[in-house]
């Protein structure tokens, strides 16, 4: 059986995608064990010769995979690792280049605030609101401030330029560590936690989310704030989570969500789809899942604890108050700076909030506990 | 990098089953002054796997930590001296970190090291 494109319906021929003009897809037959059909979408600034059909193709640049054989939607996973590299050297790059930008007008949180629903907001405001969303989700997922019991060693997985990793270690007088794709995310990191005297209690690496260098259960709080959309095989993404908490630990995954589907839906509408390719094509995003996918992998570990939320209508000022603030002539002037990336990203905000609007992107918070043994 | 982050880093690249300790490629080492906290060693003592600690202070140029370690040496002040001045203050800046197995080294660039795999060794 044959899949579909998530945009055009192809089946296994190349084709040019009807209202898309520079989009095509292609279809290949990739699983070993049953046929697993692997949808590529390819959108971006590289162009690169299909010698088979002569047709030229956009190189690449994240994968979208859905089931080919029947007996109901399968979990999307990931597909090659030469896919996977392009995607990590793109989301690299994105942040190279954009982290300054956010930084200067946003500060060093790189996250959604949590506001009161329905709260008109200043931007004076937007800190605060990202202080509480770390805040909510500590006691989302009862993290203990009980000297005997608070967190000792954190991992903050997919850690920007550190600003949850300083802020926890500060809270609980812990040592953090931080993975991120991006060096430049990282030298930044550092450099504020050696000016903010924080030196000896985090550290940063370049490292992969999905490949954690760390040994089993070394950590007792494993913190993913709003990294998880970028992690190309959800699965994977997960396991190492689990792998790197320390037995009795707790793991946080803040993240974006499509909803849940419903028992008779295969996948999203193709409206849907094509609302997310946009998004992912300009963030760097691989394909996305549902809140019910991270429950059911997390359950498929035999963690515990497992609580789940929607928190859209809690973060719902925070797109239009990032689009106020690209449109300051701080915000224009730091943009024309900064480079393709970083405008295409900013160009592809209102999509976010039509996709929040459509109940179609949901704000997901999910959290668990390591059993001690 | 502090030592006590290479404590925790191991290589994970396909097909490794041991990949820690990774060994050190030292070209700049640095001091860094950190503040004494007796409660932290002691916490931390239990999870530091010592010979690795040992192996690297010593890569790093500093010999004075015992080849073996119990937490009785915990109420010597002495002790606890040379293990916070391992565990935290000794710094690599630049150098590598290389795979135990397979030889393959993660470059140290400002302190920050690069664990990222290549494609095909994942």
């Amino acid at each position: 059986m044959v899949g579909s494109c998530s945009s055009c319906k192809s089946g296994t021929t190349l084709q040019r995608a009807p209202g898309h003009p520079t989009f095509i897809s292609r279809v290949q037959i990739i699983g070993r064990n049953e046929p697993v059909v692997q949808v590529l979408s390819s959108a971006g600034s590289d162009w690169t010769k299909d010698f088979g059909t002569g047709i030229r193709i956009r190189k690449r640049r994240y994968i979208t995979a859905v089931s080919g054989s029947g007996g109901g939607r399968r979990m999307r996973t990931t597909v090659n690792a030469a896919a996977t590299e392009t995607l990590q050297k793109g989301i690299a790059e994105f942040y190279d280049e954009s982290s300054g930008i956010w930084e200067n007008i946003w500060g060093d949180h790189m996250h959604h605030g949590f506001y009161e629903p329905d709260s008109s907001v200043s931007l004076s405001d937007h800190r605060s609101a990202q202080i509480r969303m770390i805040e909510e989700a500590l006691r989302f997922a009862s993290v203990s401030d009980d000297p005997m019991q608070k967190p000792g060693q954190i991992v903050d997985v997919g850690c920007g330029i550190g600003g949850s990793s300083r802020y926890l270690a500060r809270k609980y007088e812990a040592r953090s560590q931080g993975i991120t794709l991006s060096p430049v995310q990282a030298q930044r990191a550092q450099a504020l936690a050696a000016a903010q005297g924080l030196d000896d209690k985090v550290s940063f690496q370049v490292a992969d989310a999905l490949n954690q260098p760390f040994q089993d259960g070394q950590f007792d709080l494993v913190w993913s704030m709003e990294s998880g959309e970028h992690m190309p095989d959800k699965s994977k993404f997960v396991n190492e989570l689990a792998r790197v908490a320390a037995p009795g630990g707790t793991i946080i995954i803040v993240t974006w969500c499509h909803r849940n589907l419903s028992p008779t839906e295969e996948s999203l509408r193709p409206e849907e789809k094509e609302l997310l390719n946009k998004i992912c094509d300009a963030f760097y995003l691989p394909a996305w899942c549902s809140t019910a996918d991270y429950v059911k992998l997390l359950e498929s570990l035999s963690l515990q604890d497992i609580k789940a939320a929607d928190w859209s209508a809690y973060v719902a000022p925070f797109w239009p108050a990032v689009i106020k603030s690209a449109l300051t002539w701080k915000g224009i002037a730091s943009l024309l700076r900064s480079g393709w990336k970083t405008i295409k990203g900013a160009l592809a905000m209102p999509f976010m909030i039509e996709g929040y609007k459509k109940g179609l992107i949901k704000f997901a918070i999910i959290t668990c506990r390591k059993p001690v043994s | 990098m502090r030592l006590l982050t290479h404590n925790m880093l191991s290589s994970n690249i396909k097909g490794v089953t041991n990949g820690f300790p990774l060994l050190i490629e030292v070209e700049k080492v640095v001091e860094k002054q950190v503040d004494f906290n007796e409660d932290f060693l002691r916490n931390m003592f239990p999870k530091i796997e010592w010979k690795a600690l040992v192996e690297a202070s010593r890569t790093m140029g500093y010999t004075e930590l015992p080849e073996n370690a119990e937490s009785s040496m915990l109420d010597s002040d002495e002790f606890l001296g040379k293990f916070h001045h391992a565990l935290v203050e000794l710094h690599l800046e630049e150098g590598a970190l290389v795979c135990p197995e397979t030889g393959r080294k993660f470059p140290v660039n400002k302190g920050i090291p690069n664990m990222l795999l290549h494609e095909d060794e994942v």
